[in-house]
């Protein structure tokens, strides 16, 4: 296992250097790059699975020379199941990359570029390897900044800068959140260590307890995008190059998810009060709303996929938070049960949302411009790539035989158990969250019916989309390795379950796979058969042969299945693309039966013709949504700064000598206070 | 022996103190050329000092930092000074924000403090240098009053300089020598800085036509 390492470090490093060692070539810097990450990938995904099969963790470490720094690692099943969903998400874009940045690497260097990503895929991994806080805070630390330089690779646009600068700021506030959670454990136990963290010598306060709560929220929370710390998503992932973009919104958000569990369940062992669980609760369902509502109408199509990784966190925090809520009224199988949801449906997301990422980098590569309104007609010029975007379409809305529907399902049966809970405060609120999840689930359908609808079928809008050609192969081995793990994890859950039971086991103290499996495995019954019980196998078995049906019946009664070629009837004008539905209507009831949500401003300008006001020339349709977070949280947060900056320059003199003063009246200062 | 190193210390304090009256030498001069050869002539004892100390403890290695001192301080560092101040044709610092005998009495002032703070620290030093320690202290705090009191780019490099002197003092005094190779690190750096601000003083001169750091307040926001 420690050999497995090795290759992965090592991988990666070869990754780093080689591309930047070798002559300027780009050709031989993509494929050392790409090979040396897939190798790499490779390792980590056979690590990450023995690591979840394995029964103790495995622990390294190396003291260095700066003071509390270790570099230790652990890979126990928790981090095992993230270097697994790291490894696989990593190697897919890998392969990806190998054929992306063929063209459309803009001015950025490939060897510059390959490097990064190497060191960026590292940085994750050891993220949740680390068991030392400083390590882990370094390791946290790096891979956002190397994420940052990643988003700023075509940084001569100015949308690109403006976006890395929002990324930056957010994630080092974010940073700072979290070390000041960890410093809080520092000072109760003296050491870095995780193992101290876990079994401090003294216990921390109540108050402590609640400090660190909040602190790592808001610290992870800014990472994975929680509203209201979700505003930099929109902006950093759609310009980041698309493989970057896969890894940021598949894998690196998940690394808070990671935090997130590592803090609550194993430093403080499942021990926090309900309100904590319901915190989480309350933040991930809002997100899971707001973030699917503003996905709907955004027709940038990177943007609106970053909109959706605000809601799949949401859901995400949905199962974590109900199993916090469990844990902390001892009800310890349902908290197992709420944990392994979210977990789930941490692995689904990384695999549909990376997908697709790729899936919108491809048709970005085919067609030059993010823009959904152009697009139109492209499955029947890039077939490989809608089939397999069709693929991450369904999973991220939750339809059966796909990964997504599993995770979601096991997500509403934990919260739909929430009558065994004492209060009745939070048996009101658990089917709330579940009726809000469900409202969600629709209207990712509706968001995703509309992107997979406008972008790849009826006819092409746009000279780009006319244009457009199948991407290389590189690129469809990447999203078609995703695909696979969509449908594997959809159509499996027999195999997943008794896996993530693993992971949750040690965190909430009991293991549930014999109670979560029924039929011999072959189904999925998390209370009992009677209540509630899923198979999916029989559900894809169901689905074929459902259609088989159709087509049957079809054949026999409808007559011959031949295609005719005929002029759709267009009322008697001229068809021309310019009539199709767009992406703006579709979206429109939505709007406006949300408008109170939306605040959108429409603005309508007609044109007449001269001669007659009863025939408009020229019409010009405008609407925009008010950004509610930006407006009244972060504006007036800036402002405030901005103030408060314009105060203090009053000491920003632009006085050598003042400055030294200054410098000496501390000195003193200091000495005295020493003595 | 005890008898040897008795002296040796009383040698090492009046070293210390001579150190620290050209100190009070160069905040009370008004010309400049003067004020670079006082530098040397304290970089000189210096010198003197660490090779006292070298020789009383048997540490080889501050016999090269002394050599260094030397070398740095009292040739090359003067030297270069000393052409900037030609190519800038001032020959008197005319303007103090502190006259000298205010400026003489702030750095008794100092001096006095110095000793106030090393006070609990000295007993826990070696035999040979404890009182050292104490003005080490006050030259560091009278080469950053210098740096204050002086409006002229030149002066604030020799404050700069003074005030390395009495770290580099603080450094043999109080552990016998830092590592060799932090020495030549700060020895190098020191050489640097001199070089650097010697050409940012001639860009002043150049683009204010003075090098009264004052007119940098222009470039504030």
């Amino acid at each position: 296992m420690l050999n497995l390492l090795w290759i992965l470090l090592g991988g990666y490093v070869a990754g780093i250097l080689l591309p930047l060692c070798l002559p300027r070539r780009p050709e031989a810097q993509r494929f050392t790059a790409g090979v040396s990450a897939i190798v790499a990938a490779g390792a980590g995904i056979i690590l990450g699975f023995l690591g979840l099969t394995s029964s103790e963790p495995i622990t390294g470490s190396l003291a260095s020379t700066i003071p509390l720094l270790t570099l230790a690692i652990r890979l126990d099943s928790l981090a095992a199941f993230f270097v697994f969903t790291i490894s696989v998400v990593g190697l897919a874009a890998s392969i990806y990359a190998i054929g992306y940045l063929r063209h459309s690497a803009g001015s950025a260097s490939i060897a510059a570029l390959g490097a990064l990503f190497n060191a960026y895929l590292l940085a994750m991994t050891f993220v949740v390897l680390a068991d030392n806080g400083f390590f882990f805070l370094l390791a946290w630390e790096l891979m956002s900044l190397l994420s940052y330089v990643l988003v700023v690779t075509e940084h001569e646009n100015m949308e690109v800068r403006y976006a890395g600068l929002f990324y930056l700021i957010m994630t080092h506030i974010g940073t700072a959140f979290i070390a000041v959670a960890f410093l809080i454990f520092f000072q109760s136990t003296g050491s870095f260590s995780f193992e101290t963290f876990r079994q401090p010598g003294q216990p921390l306060s109540e108050d402590m307890r609640t400090l660190v709560f909040l602190m790592a929220l808001v610290g992870f929370g800014t990472k994975a995008g929680i509203v209201p710390l979700h505003v930099w998503l929109p902006y950093a992932h759609p310009v980041a190059p698309s493989h970057v973009s896969a890894v940021m919104s598949g894998v690196m958000i998940k690394t808070a998810i990671y935090g997130l569990i590592r803090v609550y369940f194993d430093f403080f062992g499942g021990q926090f009060p309900w309100w904590w669980g319901f915190t989480v609760l309350f933040l991930g369902t809002t997100s899971a709303l707001l973030g699917v509502m503003y996905a709907l109408m955004e027709h940038d199509l990177k943007k609106l996929l970053a909109f959706h990784s605000v809601e799949n966190i949401g859901i995400i925090l949905l199962g974590i938070g109900a199993g916090m809520i469990f844990q902390s009224y001892g009800l310890r199988e349902l908290a197992a049960l709420g944990l392994l949801a979210g977990l789930y449906h941490t692995i689904n997301h990384a695999m549909f949302k990376a997908l697709l990422f790729l899936g919108a980098g491809s048709l970005l590569y085919a067609t030059h411009t993010r823009n959904m309104e152009e697009y139109g007609g492209l499955l029947r010029r890039m077939p490989w790539t809608g089939f397999f975007f069709l693929i991450g379409a369904v999973s991220i809305s939750a339809l059966p035989p796909t990964n997504g529907f599993v995770s979601e399902w096991l997500v509403f049966q934990s919260l739909f158990l929430s009558f065994q809970i004492p209060t009745v405060f939070l048996k009101l609120m658990l089917p709330i969250a579940a009726a809000v999840l469900a409202l969600t689930g629709v209207l990712a359908l509706t968001c995703f019916a509309k992107a997979f609808g406008i972008s790849f079928l009826a006819q092409p809008r746009s000279p780009h989309a006319r244009h457009a050609e199948e991407v290389p192969v590189p690129l469809c081995i990447g999203m078609g390795l995703l695909a696979t793990f969509c449908i594997a994890l959809g159509i499996a859950p027999m195999v997943v379950v008794p896996l993530l039971d693993r992971v949750v086991a040690p965190l909430a103290g009991i293991s549930i796979e014999g109670k979560v499996l029924a039929m011999d495995g072959w189904a999925l019954a998390p209370v009992n058969v009677e209540f509630s019980s899923l198979c999916t196998p029989a559900l894809a078995l169901l689905l074929v042969m459902l259609s088989l049906l159709g087509l049957g019946l079809a054949v026999v009664f409808g007559g011959r299945l031949k295609t005719r070629h005929y002029k759709t009837w267009g009322c008697g004008l001229n068809l021309s693309p310019r009539m199709e539905y767009t992406a703006t209507a579709f979206v429109q009831p939505i709007k406006r039966v949300f408008s109170t949500i939306y605040q959108p401003t429409v603005k309508l300008e007609t044109e007449f013709l001269d001669e007659s006001r009863y025939f408009a020339k020229r019409r010009r349709f405008e609407f925009h949504i008010e950004p509610i977070f930006e407006k009244y949280l972060y504006d007036p947060l800036v402002a405030f700064f901005s103030t408060l900056a314009d105060r203090l320059k009053v000491i920003q003199a632009g006085s050598l000598h003042l400055y030294l003063t200054y410098i000496f009246v501390a000195l003193i200062a200091l000495l005295l206070l020493a003595v | 022996m005890q008898g040897l190193s008795s002296i040796g210390s009383q040698l090492v304090d009046l070293c210390s103190a001579l150190l620290l009256l050209t100190c009070f030498a160069i905040v009370a001069q008004r010309r400049l050329s003067a004020c670079v050869d006082l530098f040397a002539l304290q970089s000189a004892f210096l010198v003197i000092t660490a090779a006292l100390v070298a020789y009383l403890t048997g540490n080889q290695h501050i016999y090269i930092a002394a050599a260094l001192t030397g070398v740095i301080k009292v040739i090359i560092i003067p030297r270069v000074l000393k052409k900037v101040i030609d190519r800038l044709n001032v020959k008197r610092e005319l303007v103090m924000y502190i006259n000298v005998p205010a400026g003489l009495l702030i750095c008794g002032g100092l001096v006095m403090l110095a000793f106030f703070i090393a006070q609990p620290i000295i007993p826990f030093g070696f035999l040979l240098t404890r009182d050292a320690l104490a003005i080490a202290l006050a030259i560091v705090l009278i080469g950053l009053f210098t740096m204050i009191a002086r409006q002229k780019a030149v002066t604030q490099l020799v404050g700069f300089l003074v005030l390395e002197n009495g770290l580099f003092l603080g450094a043999t005094a109080a552990t016998y020598g830092m590592p060799l190779i932090v020495e030549l690190g700060v020895f190098f750096d020191v050489l640097v800085a001199t070089l650097i601000a010697g050409i940012y003083t001639n860009r002043l001169q150049d683009a204010f036509d003075s090098v009264d750091t004052d007119r940098l307040t222009v470039l504030k926001e």
